[in-house]
């Protein structure tokens, strides 16, 4: 009788393997697009709400290297911009690395983010120490010839630096900037970083020095960052939400020293970061080359009671 | 900025040496009003230079980028063939600007200036050359703000940066180092 039982169980286990084993096939051979599965996992995953008329957009930093790693990371980028239907990419800085000759643009730019270009995504790039000032003309950059610059999508004002050479001509543009601004949430980014628990290089004292007490005067909302090859949530400092992001193509491995200013940190592989931003509510995921979430949070516009920040949700 | 620290510094030294204090003002004035003169005269040669070149418009491919960059660093090469190092940083503006720079390495700002340079990827071990590229290989030391805010201002067109303890004057169009100050920059204190 229990050996009777056994053989039904293995009968029944062997019909539902075959079963299982047709369907993949059935589904295999009716060629979905390739990303049917993965955007299925990032929508059950998604932890933004996806709102009508939200500013969406992705964030990548250190990204230029040509490498495999960084094509994979694009390739999760645009499994994501199929779900969350982001419209345009920040570029943290050194963008293109090791030469300006027009193939390291299309190797290490052109080619791994292909779909996102054809889809119409928009990339805004900022200056890195590696990049080529005249980057600043490239097309697909939109720096409009501009080393600094800004734009505005909905009532969220960007406003886009060039950390490796911040003379006085560029700090009174960047204050007449904000002190013009009406938008409701003001974004700064530029390479690099203010704060950092990095061990590879640290914070640049002297930049912060000059820039933060603009960015507080004139209520800048976010500051992101690139530089170090790793990614880091900052506890906020004097109001302002402060990230890293500087591992979407480069990596240094285990960087990341432990620190009570940082909240979350990520040094075991590449990273970008999908930001919807709707009404007083900025919604952020970070994820990895592999599709893993990294971190996700809503942070709540500056000066909005009780409490901030609900972040690291 | 460079010029009222100059003053400034000029006027403190007044204090213990006041017959020598205005000469020294108006020798430093001079030292930098030939320093302006000599950019202005590398920007002017600069325009000749770009003459006839299609100027990169702000949604340029990366070829013409590209053609742009080294036909302009081309020309320039061309204008400035028997340029040497020093003829923008003669010994006298050499001397005014590592005092400068000594003035704010010393100031209350010098540990964050040196911790910033520490921090933004230092480049070492380059053999600069006059009017050759700066190599696309190594990274731009980004220079820091206060450093930049304490120098004599520039045209657009040039910018300063640091390579170990050197001043640069770079083309940053053209990618090409214009001139650059050696020992710029004091020794730092662990170094001595």
């Amino acid at each position: 009788m229990h050996v009777e039982a056994m053989r039904n169980r293995i009968s029944i286990f062997f019909f539902v393997c075959l079963a299982l084993c047709g369907c993949a096939v059935r589904t295999a051979s009716e060629n979905p697009p390739a990303t049917t599965a993965s955007t299925q996992n990032i929508a059950a995953g998604l932890r933004l709400p996806l709102k009508p008329r939200s500013v969406r957009f992705a964030v990548i930093g250190d990204s230029g290297t040509g490498d495999r790693a960084q094509y994979e990371l694009a390739q999760e980028m645009e499994a994501y911009r199929q779900v969350v239907g982001f419209t345009f990419v920040l570029m943290l800085g050194d963008n293109i690395y090791g030469g300006d000759h027009p193939r390291d643009f299309v190797r290490k730019f052109e080619e791994p983010y292909k779909p996102l270009l054809d889809a119409g995504v928009n990339f805004y790039a900022s200056l890195g120490n590696h990049d080529n000032p005249n980057e600043s003309h490239y097309k697909l950059f939109n720096m409009g010839g501009n080393r600094y610059y800004s734009f505005k999508k909905n009532e969220v004002a960007f406003f886009v630096l060039d950390s490796t050479y911040m003379g006085p001509e560029q700090i009174s543009w960047l204050e007449q900037q904000l002190q013009n601004s009406s938008a409701n949430w003001k974004i700064c980014y530029f390479h690099h970083p203010l704060f950092s628990d990095a061990k590879f290089h640290g914070p640049d004292l002297d930049l912060r020095s000059v820039l933060m007490p603009l960015f507080q005067k004139y209520g800048v909302n976010l500051v992101l960052s690139g530089h170090e090859h790793v990614y880091e949530r900052l506890k906020p400092q004097n109001d302002i939400y402060y990230f890293i992001l500087g591992n979407s193509g480069q990596l240094r491995y285990h960087n990341l020293r432990a620190s009570d200013e940082v909240r979350v940190g990520f040094d075991a592989d590449r990273s970008f970061m999908v930001v919807e931003i709707d009404g007083d509510q900025l919604f952020f995921q970070t994820v990895s080359r592999t599709g893993s979430m990294i971190d996700s949070g809503i942070l709540l516009r500056q000066g909005k009671p009780p409490s901030r920040a609900k972040a690291g949700q | 900025m460079a010029t009222w620290i100059l003053a400034v510094s000029c006027l403190v030294g007044a204090q213990d040496k006041p017959q020598q204090d205005h000469p020294s003002v108006n020798q430093d004035s001079l030292v930098i009003q030939d320093f302006e003169k000599r950019t202005n005269d590398y920007v002017k040669l600069r325009k000749t230079a770009q003459s006839g070149l299609q100027v990169p418009k702000s949604k340029s491919s990366a070829s013409s980028i590209k053609e742009y960059q080294q036909s302009l660093a081309q020309n320039i090469r061309s204008q400035r063939s028997q340029a040497r190092p020093g003829d923008i940083f003669t010994p006298p503006i050499g001397e005014v600007f590592r005092r400068l720079l000594a003035g704010t390495f010393k100031s209350g700002d010098g540990r964050k200036v040196r911790a910033s340079l520490r921090g933004a990827a230092p480049v070492h071990g380059l053999a600069l050359q006059v009017n050759e590229e700066y190599p696309k290989t190594s990274a731009l030391q980004s220079t820091p703000p206060t450093l930049l805010s304490d120098l004599p201002r520039l045209p657009p067109d040039l910018q300063y940066r640091i390579v170990d303890r050197e001043l640069v004057l770079m083309d940053a169009a053209a990618n090409l180092v214009v001139d650059f100050l050696p020992d710029a920059l004091p020794v730092p204190k662990n170094a001595r």
